[in-house]
């Protein structure tokens, strides 16, 4: 069960918004997910803001800035200084501090997206940053990804299985890819997804408003 | 012996506080001119004596001498403003301080969450030293340990971004480390001056350079 704030001691301030972060190997499309899901979770009346973790220019948060998506003043960078999961793990504590000042830019904020940096497959999310976490791969980086059960597969909420339309293009056996994802996650969630064309992005939307919106 | 644990508590790299993005200069520097262990060991020693000592170590001193009176902690942390003449380390100062509060905030440190309120409501900048004074001072440090803490940390901080830009292994970094501790426990001993001032002309240029670059690891 969720927790509606990750702050949990006496003093600390009230959270208002729910943090979901999306993580993952670099190039699996966390930044066109998020392109996605900005509109579609707003025509579902979602106040959402982003906080980008560059890993060495602020290309992330540019291209949303730029995208029109979003006002360019929702959309914060984080640069990772080297070390992109350190950022959202080890110590997230500029990432929250871009969270509470969000917070304090836009009340009544009620989502913020972290996009980690792009990592491999050991990075998760810390919870005192994150209420709930997403790790995105993609075909296109091998069908054996699950079968590694690296620590993103394995611990995120949700896995997304990104670029679908490429898998016959790589040789991969989508189903298969799919069930083994399934299978080394426990049933946990798998979506699979492609990002340039929309597809899956509203389930994702769906999986985001329910776990942590409480909306159906 | 609460005391020395408590400073080895929070000049732990372990203890989140946003520390890691920073190299506050050495990013651009490294960039600019080549770099060894022996040139990055004289570069550190100028920041200890330089700025440290004489305008970090004073701001946190005098924010933890007077944590109780949030108006005169804030009066130090625009004297830091005042006084930081490069835009890139006053932009990474505040960034850190909200990082180390964030954390101390959310681990109930008294006086933490006041101070953020008062950053929030953009009556303070928020600066990394006086932030440390003003937290340490409520978490239980003493002042000596706080100073120790902040010098290591600095002195910690450069060798660390130093490994990651590639200047020095990490076992030689350690070295750099250990050569600089005579002269930080000796910078910590003597009396802090009454007004912060600070030279350390090559990396507010290597700074402002490093600001205006494309690619980059480092926040400032």
């Amino acid at each position: 069960m969720l927790h509606p704030s990750p702050q949990t001691f006496a003093g600390a301030p009230k959270s208002t918004a729910a943090r979901i972060g999306i993580g993952g190997p670099v190039g699996s499309g966390k930044t066109a997910l998020i392109e996605r899901l900005i509109p579609v979770l707003r025509a579902r009346n979602v106040n959402l803001a982003v906080v980008t973790n560059d890993l060495v220019t602020k290309e992330d948060a540019e291209r949303l800035r730029r995208s029109g998506l979003i006002e360019p003043e929702r959309v914060l960078a984080v640069e990772a200084g080297a070390c992109p999961h350190t950022v959202i793990r080890e110590d997230p504590t500029l990432n929250m501090a871009a969270g509470d000042e969000l917070e304090a830019s836009f009340p009544g904020l009620e989502l913020i997206v972290f996009e980690s940096g792009g990592d491999n497959l050991a990075s998760t999310f810390s919870l005192d940053l994150v209420d709930w976490w997403i790790f995105v791969i993609d075909v296109a980086g091998g069908d054996d990804i699950p079968r590694k059960k690296g620590p993103g597969v394995l611990k995120s909420d949700l896995l997304v299985v990104n670029k679908i339309d490429l898998a016959p293009h790589v040789g991969v056996n989508l189903e298969r890819m799919l069930a083994e994802a399934s299978a080394v996650r426990n049933g946990r969630p798998v979506i699979a997804t492609n990002a340039r064309a929309g597809d899956g992005v509203e389930a994702l939307a769906d999986a985001i408003c329910r776990a942590v919106l409480f909306r159906e | 012996m609460i005391g020395p644990l408590l400073a080895m508590w929070q000049a732990d790299a372990a203890f989140p506080s946003g520390g890691f993005a920073f190299s506050n200069g050495l990013e651009g520097l490294a960039a600019s001119e080549p770099l060894d262990g022996e040139a990055l060991e004289r570069m550190i020693a100028g920041v200890l004596r330089r700025r440290w000592a004489t305008a970090d170590r004073v701001a946190m001193l005098h924010a933890f001498d007077r944590a109780s009176d949030l108006d005169a902690v804030a009066e130090i942390d625009a004297e830091v403003e005042a006084a930081t003449l490069c835009e890139p380390f006053r932009a990474g100062s505040r960034r850190n301080g909200a990082g180390l509060l964030a954390a101390h905030v959310r681990i109930a440190t008294p006086g933490a969450a006041d101070w953020q309120a008062r950053v929030r409501a953009g009556r303070a900048q928020g600066h990394l030293a006086p932030t440390q004074g003003l937290v340490w001072r409520g978490a239980g440090l003493d002042a000596e340990g706080a100073t120790l803490a902040s010098g290591y940390m600095v002195l910690s901080g450069f060798t660390t971004a130093a490994v990651r830009l590639g200047v020095v292994g990490a076992v030689a970094a350690q070295a750099v480390v250990r050569r600089l501790l005579p002269l930080l426990a000796e910078l910590a001993a003597a009396p802090a001056p009454d007004r912060i001032a600070s030279f350390a002309p090559r990396l507010d240029i290597a700074a402002a350079r490093h600001a205006r670059g494309e690619l980059r690891l480092f926040s400032n």
